[in-house]
């Protein structure tokens, strides 16, 4: 990066009074910038966020004149006890552990072969983009009709592939349908991580290769020693990023299979609808969110720190 | 120089390699938005025939399905709430996060470290695992069938992740030199937002707008619980309610209706393509 050539010098701006009034007192102007969208926040995020704890030790009831007793942990006790919600959970956490490495190893092979080429690249990319940006309702339908036991993916495995000899039905077990939720994250998801590999690929300097090439290096060493290392900020982002995603997971599921059957497919996020806005238990579905928010930063957290900062 | 030249229009075995995987992951890419798009032009019985036609004859495609949907459903209303609530979104996220980036970025308040890592831990929360307590103050707020109900919500899920990276870009790309001279030339505060934060951190401000735009086209479940009555709905709650009521027996309809609603956004894309990169990437190479 270029060096910033300051328009004044060091000593006119520490003599200045200006420069030492913004710097160590505080303006209420500050305030006037800093309150409407702390507020708008604090309103919409913060508070939502306590309340959902306050709300988890309670028999909570929606209604203004309805009396919400204390029960302690005994929401979580029936979270914990709830073989639906174990269910929930494992889905959630079998959809994370197939499609955030999914994602990450084919985005990042796309990004390394595009990264080879120039005809064409352009468009390459954008269409490898296009799943993105479609909207997630679109292309869980998309899958539902495909995944049909009359459908595309049967046809092709009998009838093309010859892979099987009956039609599977894709979407009326635990999991076959995860199967199917699984190949639609990772279908929808790779676009991101190329974009974002790419980018990382592109800002590698090219001399580490030439001096890898010189030193006889193969393309698979240049991989392992030069790329990895050089794009791990990118790779640690999209990592957490994926995670967060994962546990977000709920349109895909509730368009899919809806929990069904018996709701053996539910992930955390649908359950949780499912329990606050059809069985109306309020108290559960909040400590079910607060569990799950303690996942992912428990998980979050420690991925930044282990895989994060291992480079210093 | 010469053998250089002479090596370089030799075709390559890497790159030819490279294209042929690249093709093969098109084609999985490719094959089905391609279905989707010819299942929309299919004749409702056809759509559930098996083997399913991938590669129909001309003659036997139809429009049918967009028109029933053009005026049979009110497309053009669920678009135009969906348009709505986007835009709404956008303008409240983007001066909320604008204001707060350049708060954490340059200016003194105390405990304002405390306070970004409070934002930073929002965006780890799922929008909807808050949903109760949301649900809550939408009715007290009497929200619940009004799409401000979406657009004060979307907004502040969007909030943390547009702060954080705005504040980085801040932080990154402008220097501090330019705030402190506009100081001294006895500028205030709002005047170094206005003319120096909000022009200079407007390629991040676009990405984010953008990203932003596309959420109320996306999300499924808080526009669900809200959005009760027909005229109001965004249209991923249209198709899916639309999905409910013709699943069973016209995908084609469904599929119809999902073209069109993919259309405006597709046209985004392609429109402002290159926000989406510099936007994605800027946080990513920060982090």
């Amino acid at each position: 990066m270029a060096p910033f050539v300051p328009l004044f010098s060091k000593e006119k701006i520490m003599a200045s009074k200006a420069f030492v009034t913004f710097r160590k007192k505080m303006d209420w102007r500050t305030l006037v910038l800093f309150l409407p969208g702390f507020a708008f926040l604090a309103l919409f995020t913060f508070y939502p966020i306590i309340k959902t704890a306050v709300m988890s030790f309670t028999d909570w009831h929606i209604g203004e004149n309805q009396a919400s007793p204390w029960v302690g942990f005994q929401n979580y006790v029936s979270v914990f006890r709830d073989p639906i919600a174990n269910i929930a959970l494992e889905n959630t956490f079998f959809y994370l552990l197939i499609t955030v490495p999914g994602q990450i190893i084919l985005g990042l092979a796309v990004a390394l072969l595009l990264n080879k080429i120039t005809k064409g690249s352009v468009f390459l990319r954008l269409v490898y983009y296009l799943p993105v940006v479609t909207s997630w309702v679109v292309v869980a339908l998309l899958f539902r009709y495909i995944f049909n036991t009359d459908g595309l993916f049967n046809y092709l495995l009998k009838d093309v592939l010859h892979l099987t000899s009956e039609k599977v039905a894709w979407l009326s077990t635990r999991y076959r349908s995860l199967f199917a939720a699984t190949l639609l994250g990772i279908w929808k998801g790779v676009g991101w991580n190329m974009v974002m590999f790419l980018a990382a690929l592109q800002a590698v300097p090219k001399d580490y290769y030439e001096a890898a090439s010189v030193d006889g290096a193969n393309s698979w060493q240049k991989l392992i020693h030069i790329t990895l290392p050089s794009i791990r900020g990118t790779l640690v982002f999209a990592l957490v990023m994926l995670t967060i995603g994962a546990f977000n997971t709920y349109t895909p599921i509730a368009i899919l299979t809806g929990g069904n059957p018996y709701h053996q497919t539910e992930v955390v996020l649908t359950w949780m609808d499912f329990q606050a806005f059809s069985a109306f238990e309020m108290g559960y579905a909040a400590a079910l969110s607060m569990i799950l928010t303690l996942l992912i930063m428990i998980i979050t957290l420690a991925m930044i720190r282990v895989i994060g900062r291992k480079e210093k | 120089m010469q053998t250089r030249k002479y090596r370089q229009n030799q075709a390559d075995p890497g790159k030819i390699t490279s294209y042929i995987l690249l093709s093969l992951g098109l084609l999985f890419v490719i094959v089905p938005m391609y279905y989707m798009i010819i299942s929309a032009f299919k004749d409702n019985a056809s759509t559930f025939a098996y083997p399913p036609v991938v590669f129909p004859a001309i003659n036997t495609l139809t429009i049918a399905n967009f028109s029933y949907v053009l005026t049979r459903t009110s497309f053009f209303t669920y678009l135009g709430n969906t348009v709505f609530v986007a835009t709404m979104t956008v303008l409240i996220s983007t001066v909320v996060s604008s204001t707060l980036a350049y708060v954490f970025a340059r200016l003194y308040l105390p405990g304002k470290n405390i306070i970004f890592w409070m934002v930073l831990a929002v965006m780890m929360v799922p929008g909807l695992a808050l949903i109760v307590p949301q649900f809550e103050l939408a009715v007290r707020f009497h929200l619940v069938n009004n799409l401000w109900g979406v657009i004060l919500f979307y907004a502040a899920w969007v909030t943390p992740f547009s702060t954080y990276l705005l504040k980085g870009y801040i932080e990154d790309n402008i220097p501090r030199e330019l705030d402190e001279s506009m100081f001294i030339d006895g500028g205030s505060i709002f005047t170094v937002y206005r003319s120096i934060i909000i022009p200079l951190t407007s390629p991040a401000i676009a990405s984010t707008a953008i990203f932003n735009f596309l959420f109320p086209f996306e999300e499924l479940g808080w526009s669900t619980a809200i959005l009760k009555s027909d005229k109001i709905r965004t249209l991923p709650v249209a198709i899916t309610m639309f999905y409910q009521a013709h699943g069973q027996t016209d995908w084609g309809y469904v599929f119809a209706m999902s073209v069109m609603a993919v259309l405006p956004v597709l046209l985004v894309y392609l429109l402002l393509q290159r926000y989406f990169v510099s936007g994605l990437t800027s946080g990513a190479i920060k982090s």
